[in-house]
């Protein structure tokens, strides 16, 4: 554990992450304390560039509603879809790259196939059908985000027990006579984690991305105020009021980096061996 | 005028803008022939077909194709057009309409009584919902010499005068049509009217090209040489394209209500909310009264008192509009102000009759649940859903939006899967046509655009009833009066906000807005300043 | 010979996928809800169901799904694409007429990206810490952090809001009229902002991954040999390291070019550039079945044509890889 946080901390962009990345946490956590009123309450004057008016230091959107509020309530709704989506999909990734990996043969060509088929869809236009499709709302955002984004979660993984499933230790449990399920689950999958946590917290930020653009398009959760749907609903009124999209872009642009940086910290940390060649 | 005029010149370049402004409607200017008009037309219509299609889009175009008997001053009174007098009979059961002599269609053929019945009896009561229920009140369309048609109704429907704009009653050419497939018919990509502006190219996409028509039965009309309509489907793009002057002319929806006021005040830059008075659009937050607790009359004033009208027409609606008052547009005929209940905005009276209902609030402030779908028709009715939902928690009454594209929209408003939503009604004038379908009781159907709401009064219907067969004028108001009265009590739904849709123009375009129809208008009349 | 095994392999998969996605998208499409013909119907401003119900005729809604799936495959194996409920021409015809602006700006952006990023790939592998290396590593951390919508926004408030520079909306002036140059350089200055918009992200993966494929390179034993006999260190970089580093990173972006059309989904809206993308999603709004199952097909073929396109040349450029793979 000290070696792991050693190791992450010679990366300094990725403490500096962290540090982003847990005040945007505290920010969402604590929304609720900082700004009590909801952010989709007209507290102000329509219009009203930062600092104009007192208690609106990031001014406010076209019906008076304060932008500092609608930031710091839309970052629980873009943590949320980023952890949950991403915890949806490693599940499907892994399963698919752990049976296709482990198996091989027939059932690995039918479940690379089918990964193909999907990464060949346009991930982004695939999500919004899917959204459209199910009607907008917090759910389904969230299913079509783990849908578009576990295929190469599933290549991770296979490739991991591909080269796993020959080694000695796993060899040896299927001389003792352990059953498939455990082999998989107690002796290959541990030892395939670490670049799956790193893709992971990639995939977090993707996700934090995604979901920033489909409400962006106007297919949020409506009832959800979140980044995505600020810069959406100013975006028709950027040539009297640059405030309204630039703060929440910027929120969605600190948060990514930081949770990015964070990743490349954990890969520094989780693989050293490939660490110098940077992520691919 | 000349000295005013004289003074303004006075100051410079800025003045003499401001002095053309000021001074342009009281100018009597000659008008000037030629030149091209360039409208801005979104969405791009799917068929300028105008007999099968009636979309906004493809009324504005195919309205200067096109041609019908009547059209409609700003006050509603019907004014000539391809009829040059009209006459009911006493009983109010027959209706004489002459025809202009001398007119010929795009194609050369000539125009007679015999396209009229045609159009009326055959065409459209096939393709045409709001024709067909116009149709289904007539006994007969009868054409006794080629310059007269006689229309016998089954019984008096004075609101009839109101049916011949030409969105709701184009003439079709018969001998382009008779015996064929309506709807398949090749013809309907090259449409042919007796208007002033004929068919030249609809370049998909990009443009539709309409040029003038040579042989237009009005001498020395139109003065326009061709008219361009532009396919733009971007909302900022539309918005650049009128600012920097590449088009002369917006419609509708096509500026975004938020940049309007922006425009608006340009110098070279007109705008008007006119030319909507035939449609009369009024928006409302509907209710289906099935709903518990929707169904209590109390509830739903309590919402009215939560609503205030006025941030809505100023805030969402960026000043475009009226609050709405009752069930019928100010600009629809027999609207009568003194007969309404009326509802300030607020809070404290509204949490006072929710009370009263023993509504209580739950722990967390809730008294009830309710689902709140808004309407699909862009920005400004998302702002309006947010707004509605937020007033709403004020009085306790947690709405949760259901985000819906257009087609789960209608699809969930026809089979009364709502509690709450929003819409706007065109009113067609007359009450009889455009008011009592959302009201009366025969018309609870699984249908948008119907009465969904499931509100159910047997004065309402009665007084609806009297007033549609009522030739008497008088008599129709007293009971459109009471009818407004009862329905401002009991609000079957919200209104909102009488709608104004603006038509923002160059300033050197004359004659935009003259009509009841507005942009819908044949613009024979139209011209541009050189 | 193995080559034009692999060819055709890659050719029956890629049928098969086409299949696969028409049969995919129609079966999700078709469950959607939303009535095509209850919007056009609504959008008339009065409906009543023997209206709908013509209009449903008339489109063939009224059929059952496998007969109306079954008649669709039918119809995409002649090109036809068939009849865009809402704007009531075939679809293919407004594909095709969007089509030149989406493989304008992607084309664009992709060559841009590609370009770019692997200059700059390889400049910064060889100073590792210099200059160009802090920069790509800077550049690559900023625009996997930057929405790209918003990247846009800024863009167009920043050149065509504050500066007045560039048209914030559209692919030409409107009634710019007359083609010949001026209508080059016009659209050039309207496309300049979403291309940058489009590809700066991948512009920072291909530089990214030049970088890394060219340090590889570098240790490989064949540069070895070639720095021991002497060579200058630019002939190496030109003649040996980039033509071999920079193969995989076209293979990748290949891989990545068909995806820049769902990239232009977003920029399109943010630009008003009449392309697929913006197509796409009008379509979606309107629930017009059939223009967007003939989007997606559209896209869908884009990319597997991109892939194998990219296979080939691959294959072709580089005898040693082992294409049966």
């Amino acid at each position: 554990m000290i070696e792991f946080w050693t190791r992450f901390a010679r990366n300094k962009g990725a403490v500096f992450g962290l540090v982003v990345l847990v005040g945007v946490i505290a920010l969402a956590a604590f929304a609720h304390m900082l700004f009590p009123q909801s952010p989709w309450r007209m507290t102000g004057a329509p219009f009203q560039p930062p600092g104009a008016q007192p208690g609106h230091w990031l001014g406010t959107d076209t019906l008076g509603r304060d932008i500092a509020a609608g930031i710091a309530h839309g970052a629980r709704v873009s943590i949320l879809v980023g952890l949950v989506s991403t915890a949806v999909a490693v599940g499907i990734g892994v399963i698919a790259g752990a049976v296709a990996g482990y198996f091989g043969g027939l059932i690995d060509t039918a479940v690379m196939r089918f990964t193909e088929f999907f990464q060949t869809i346009p991930s982004v236009v695939l999500a919004i059908v899917l959204v459209a499709i199910l009607q907008p709302s917090i759910e389904s955002i969230i299913i079509a985000i783990a849908i578009v984004s576990w295929p190469p979660v599933a290549r991770l993984v296979r490739g991991e027990f591909l080269t796993l499933r020959t080694r000695e230790f796993v060899e040896a449990a299927r001389v003792i006579g352990q059953s498939d399920t455990r082999i998989i689950l107690t002796q290959i999958l541990p030892n395939s984690l670490s670049p799956v946590i790193v893709t992971a917290s990639l995939m977090v930020a993707t996700a934090i991305l995604l979901e920033s653009a489909i409400a962006f398009l106007g297919l949020g959760d409506r009832n959800m105020m979140s980044w995505g749907y600020m810069i959406g609903a100013a975006r028709t009124v950027i040539r009297e009021a640059w405030w309204m999209s630039f703060f929440p872009g910027f929120a969605i642009f600190i948060t990514v980096l930081a949770i990015n940086l964070v990743g490349e910290g954990l890969n520094d940390a989780l693989n050293p061996r490939l660490a110098r060649q940077g992520r691919q | 005028m000349s000295h005013v005029t004289t003074r303004y010149f006075c100051k410079g370049v800025l003045g003499a803008a401001a002095a053309a402004a000021l001074s342009l409607p009281a100018m009597a200017q000659d008008p000037v022939d030629g030149g091209t008009l360039n409208i801005i037309i979104n969405p791009e219509p799917p068929i300028l077909m105008l007999g099968i299609n009636q979309q906004g889009p493809t009324q504005a175009v195919a309205g200067k194709i096109y041609q019908s008997l009547l059209t409609y001053s700003k006050e509603l009174e019907p004014q000539p057009s391809i009829a040059t007098d009209w006459e009911m009979s006493e009983d109010g059961l027959t209706y004489t309409f002459t025809l202009e002599e001398g007119v010929t269609w795009h194609d050369g053929e000539p125009f007679t009584a015999a396209d009229v019945v045609f159009s009326y009896d055959d065409f459209l009561p096939e393709t045409h919902p709001r024709w067909r229920n116009v149709h289904n009140r007539l006994a007969s369309i009868e054409a006794p010499d080629d310059h007269t048609v006689v229309f016998t109704m089954e019984e008096p429907f004075p609101a009839f005068l109101m049916s011949f704009s030409v969105d709701n009653a184009p003439l079709i050419p018969k001998h382009i049509y008779e015996g064929t497939d309506y709807l398949d018919n090749e013809a309907n990509q090259t449409p042919i009217g007796t208007g002033p502006f004929k068919f030249e190219e609809w370049n998909r996409g990009s443009y539709i090209h309409l040029v003038r028509n040579d042989d237009y039965w009005k001498d020395g009309l139109p003065h326009l040489d061709e008219i361009y309509f532009h396919v733009i489907p971007d909302a900022a793009s539309r918005a650049a394209a009128v600012e920097t002057g590449q088009v002369h002319m917006s419609r509708a929806e096509d500026i975004e209500f938020f940049d309007v006021p922006r425009l608006a005040g340009m110098p070279n830059l007109e705008m008007t909310t006119e030319g909507w008075e035939m449609y009369g659009p009024l928006g409302w937050l509907e209710f289906n009264t099935r709903v518990e607790p929707i169904d209590d009359v109390r509830f739903r004033k309590a919402v009215m008192h939560a609503l205030d009208r006025d941030f809505i027409v100023e805030n969402i609606f960026f000043g475009l509009g009226n609050p709405a008052t009752g069930p019928i547009n100010s600009a629809t005929l027999f609207q009568d102000p003194d007969a309404l209940v009326e509802y300030d905005y607020n809070l404290d009276r509204a949490n006072e009759l929710l009370d009263e209902m023993g509504l209580e609030p739950g722990d967390d402030g809730v008294r009830v649940s309710l689902r709140l779908l808004p309407l699909p028709y862009g920005e400004t009715w998302d702002r309006l859903a947010e707004y509605t939902r937020q007033q709403l928690s004020e009085i306790g009454v947690d709405a949760e939006i259901e985000a819906a594209d257009a087609g789960t929209w209608a699809e969930r408003v026809a089979d009364w899967d709502y509690d709450m939503t929003f819409n706007y009604l065109y009113q067609f004038g007359d009450p009889a046509i455009g008011v009592s379908r959302s009201y009366i009781s025969d018309n609870i159907r699984r249908t948008l655009f119907t009465n969904t709401m499931g509100y159910e009064n047997e004065r309402v219907d009665e007084l609806f009833n009297l007033a549609a067969g009522e030739v008497d004028p008088e008599k129709r108001q007293e009971y459109y009066s009471e009818v407004q009265q009862i329905l401002t009590d009991e609000l079957p739904v919200a209104w909102l906000i009488e709608l104004g849709f603006p038509t923002i123009y160059d300033t050197r375009v004359h004659n935009a807005v003259t009509t009841a129809i507005g942009t819908n208008e044949t613009y024979d009349d139209v011209w541009i300043e050189e | 010979m193995a080559t034009l095994e692999f060819v055709a392999r890659r050719l029956v998969w890629a049928v098969f996928v086409i299949l696969g996605i028409i049969i995919v998208n129609f079966i999700l499409l078709r469950l959607a809800p939303g009535d095509p013909a209850a919007i056009m119907a609504g959008q008339a401003g009065a409906t009543d169901e023997q209206y709908i119900a013509q209009l449903r005729a008339q489109f063939g809604l009224d059929r059952p799904l496998h007969v109306q799936l079954y008649t669709y495959i039918f119809d995409v194996a002649r090109l036809d694409l068939g009849f865009s409920a809402r704007q009531q021409v075939p679809v293919a015809d407004l594909i095709f007429q969007r089509m030149p602006a989406t493989l304008l700006l992607t084309g664009v952006a992709f060559l841009f990206s590609l370009g770019v990023g692997i200059l700059l790939g390889a400049l910064a592998s060889r100073r590792a810490g210099g200059w160009a290396d802090s920069f790509i590593t800077v550049l690559a951390l900023a625009a996997y952090a930057t929405p790209i919508y918003w990247l846009g926004l800024m863009l167009i408030l920043l050149f065509s809001v504050w500066l007045g520079w560039l048209p914030a909306y559209g692919m030409a002036t409107i009634g710019g009229g007359a083609g010949g140059l001026a209508y080059s350089l016009d659209v050039a200055r309207h496309l300049l902002m979403p291309a940058l918009t489009l590809g700066l992200f991948y512009m920072a993966v291909y530089a990214r991954l030049t970088r890394a494929s060219m340090l590889e390179v570098q240790d490989q034993d064949f540069v070895k040999t070639a720095k021991a006999k002497g060579l200058p260190d630019w002939r190496i970089t030109r003649a040996h390291v980039l033509r071999n580093a920079v193969l995989p990173v076209i293979s990748y972006a290949g891989f990545q070019a068909g995806h820049l059309v769902g990239g232009a989904v977003l920029v399109e809206t943010v630009f008003g550039w009449p392309g697929i993308g913006r197509l796409a999603f009008d379509a979606l709004l309107q629930r017009d079945y059939n223009l967007l199952l003939g989007v997606f097909l559209f896209t869908a073929i884009m990319v597997i044509v991109f892939n194998i396109i990219t296979d080939i040349v691959y294959t072709l450029v580089d005898p040693r890889i082992e294409v049966g793979r």
